[in-house]
């Protein structure tokens, strides 16, 4: 039972691909079948709409739309720098609050009232109150993230092993050395679990202000396709969308594995919240 | 001890605080087309439950979304179990299964959106499908997790006692990773609740999501802001069943831990 768990890598490539290859020719089935494109577009449509998206081919009767390549660039620009500036603020928010009970006490009742409510509702006022430009959408995509990363980093802070602790304390480490050399490096794979989670969130935030806000965009692209009812442009859309969120969420995960060896696997696949 | 006192003088300061520099924003900015302040509001939340038809209007609303949200997670919840429970136990369904379910979860809500639209139309079943496919892949992934890490040592002691496989699936693996399995169906309804809201306000047609939506097209952002806060309380009630819930299913965990100690 044991062994056949650690069945190597290549094996479970093998199967995925024999999967993906079944998945491909029952999708392509049950669209021929269904003998209409506006409900179900068959993979080769999508991939053909898909090559027409990444050359810059526009289908015929939409207009007023931005080039496909800016569009996909427009969202990527979104994602970084709402991501980024989650990070900035969400990191030292976080290590403040696993160092100090006092800053816990205040802001902790803030981050579980952002999490037990759906942080997407306020965007329909947002959009009034700031507008429906690039730094609309980015703060959007910054308050998606945000609570994540303050999430995970006040967890993997506060919960660095008292062992650790004391003997930086008998060492007589001051609080700078302290939190350099023994708390930020302890608790760094839930920061960095909880910035993978956070990128997953900006992709959500960032594709979900461009559709409920300036309709630009990859995401803004996506409905537009849907109105002109082309549904292979538009999944080739959902695809692109799809697929930034297994590569940022799935990829770094197996980079993380690689990096923290040295901590117990458990930690590391802790991710609190997505 | 300390700490709950603690906390329970700082929420209702800082709660204070918020809602000063709220007014204060609203009192600078002064355009009610841009931002409703505490008081505007407020009043749009006592007129919500003081005039019939916009009672009645915002009930048919929430009855719509809590409807989307619970039939999501009970689907989620039905399907969920069993697959992660199956993929736990049996290595084959691990090794077909694993990277589609790590996959389907990682896709943003927003892109199931259009496809569900074509196939479901603007309705509350499409919004019930989102919920589904938002919450089930988390409820997987927590249960076979919850599966795997049963501990080798318990599953061994009831196959020594004979246990044939259906009462070692009922009587040591299920009460054993009931905890993961908690965990999963918290997250799922977060994510439900997200799903539903998601698809709502997209629609601009169906549920609570669709009003506070409509409304601050309208330039009513008091009734907005109002509609937002009965949906937070709605999402914290039933987040915090499900955190109750939870917390009565595992409590025997926590006890016998205690006594072994």
């Amino acid at each position: 039972m044991i062994s056949s768990r650690a069945t190597s890598f290549s094996v479970r490539l093998a199967i995925f691909c024999g999967s993906l290859g079944l998945f491909i020719l029952v999708w392509e089935i049950a669209s021929i079948r269904t003998g209409n494109s506006l409900i179900l577009a068959g993979p080769v449509s999508v991939l053909q709409a898909l090559g027409g998206l990444l050359q810059n081919h526009l289908p015929h009767g939409v207009q007023g739309l931005q080039g496909a390549d800016a569009a996909i660039l427009q969202t990527l620009a979104t994602i970084v720098f709402g991501f980024s500036l989650g990070c900035i603020v969400g990191i030292p928010v976080g290590v403040i609050m696993g160092r100090w009970k006092a800053a816990e006490a205040v802001i902790d009742p803030w981050i579980s009232a952002a999490y037990s409510i759906p942080i997407v509702v306020l965007i329909p006022m947002l959009y009034f109150a700031i507008g429906a430009d690039f730094l609309a959408e980015v703060f959007v995509t910054f308050l998606l993230t945000v609570f994540t990363v303050i999430l995970n980093t006040h967890n993997g802070v506060k919960y660095v092993s008292n062992s650790l602790a004391e003997v930086g304390r008998s060492f007589g480490a001051s609080e700078t050395q302290f939190l350099e050399k023994i708390v930020l490096p302890a608790a760094l794979p839930d920061i960095v679990s909880g910035m993978r989670i956070g990128m997953g969130r900006a992709i959500l935030g960032a594709v979900l202000a461009e559709v409920l806000m300036s309709q630009n965009g990859l995401g803004g692209m996506m409905f537009i396709f849907q109105d002109v009812l082309n549904t292979p442009y538009m999944m080739a859309a959902v695809f692109l969308i799809a697929l930034m969120g297994v590569a940022v969420l799935q990829l770094p995960k197996i980079l993380e594995h690689r990096l923290f060896k040295w901590k117990e696997t458990e930690s590391i696949s802790r991710g609190v919240r997505t | 001890m300390k700490a709950s006192y603690s906390r329970y003088t700082i929420l209702p300061g800082s709660l204070a605080l918020f809602v000063m520099v709220w007014w204060a924003i609203a009192v600078v900015v002064d355009n009610t087309r841009e931002i409703a302040g505490p008081i505007a509001t407020g009043t749009a939340f006592v007129r919500l439950f003081t005039d019939p038809p916009l009672t009645k209007l915002m009930l048919s609303g929430l009855e719509v979304t809590v409807t989307s949200i619970l039939l999501g997670f009970l689907l989620a919840a039905i399907v969920g179990i069993p697959v992660g429970f199956l993929m736990g136990r049996y290595f084959v369904v691990d090794l077909f299964l694993d990277p589609w379910v790590n996959i389907w979860y990682s896709i943003p809500a927003i892109a199931f959106v259009p496809l569900t639209m074509n196939w479901t139309g603007v309705s509350s079943t499409s919004s019930v499908v989102i919920a589904f496919l938002i919450a089930v892949f988390s409820i997987i992934i927590n249960v076979y997790s919850g599966v795997r890490n049963v501990s080798a040592s318990l599953v061994d002691s009831g196959r020594a006692y004979g246990a044939s496989q259906s009462q070692l699936m009922t009587k040591i693996i299920f009460p054993a990773s009931l905890p993961s399995v908690m965990v999963g169906l918290r997250l799922g309804i977060s994510r439900a609740i997200e799903g539903v809201i998601i698809a709502e306000m997209v629609f601009t047609v169906v549920g609570i999501g669709g009003m506070l939506d409509d409304a601050a097209d309208n330039l009513q952002l008091a009734l907005s802001g109002a509609l937002i806060i009965v949906l937070a309380i709605v999402c914290l009630a039933l987040t915090g069943a499900m955190k109750y819930a939870s917390r009565r299913a595992v409590a025997w965990k926590e006890s016998q831990a205690m006594v072994r100690e």
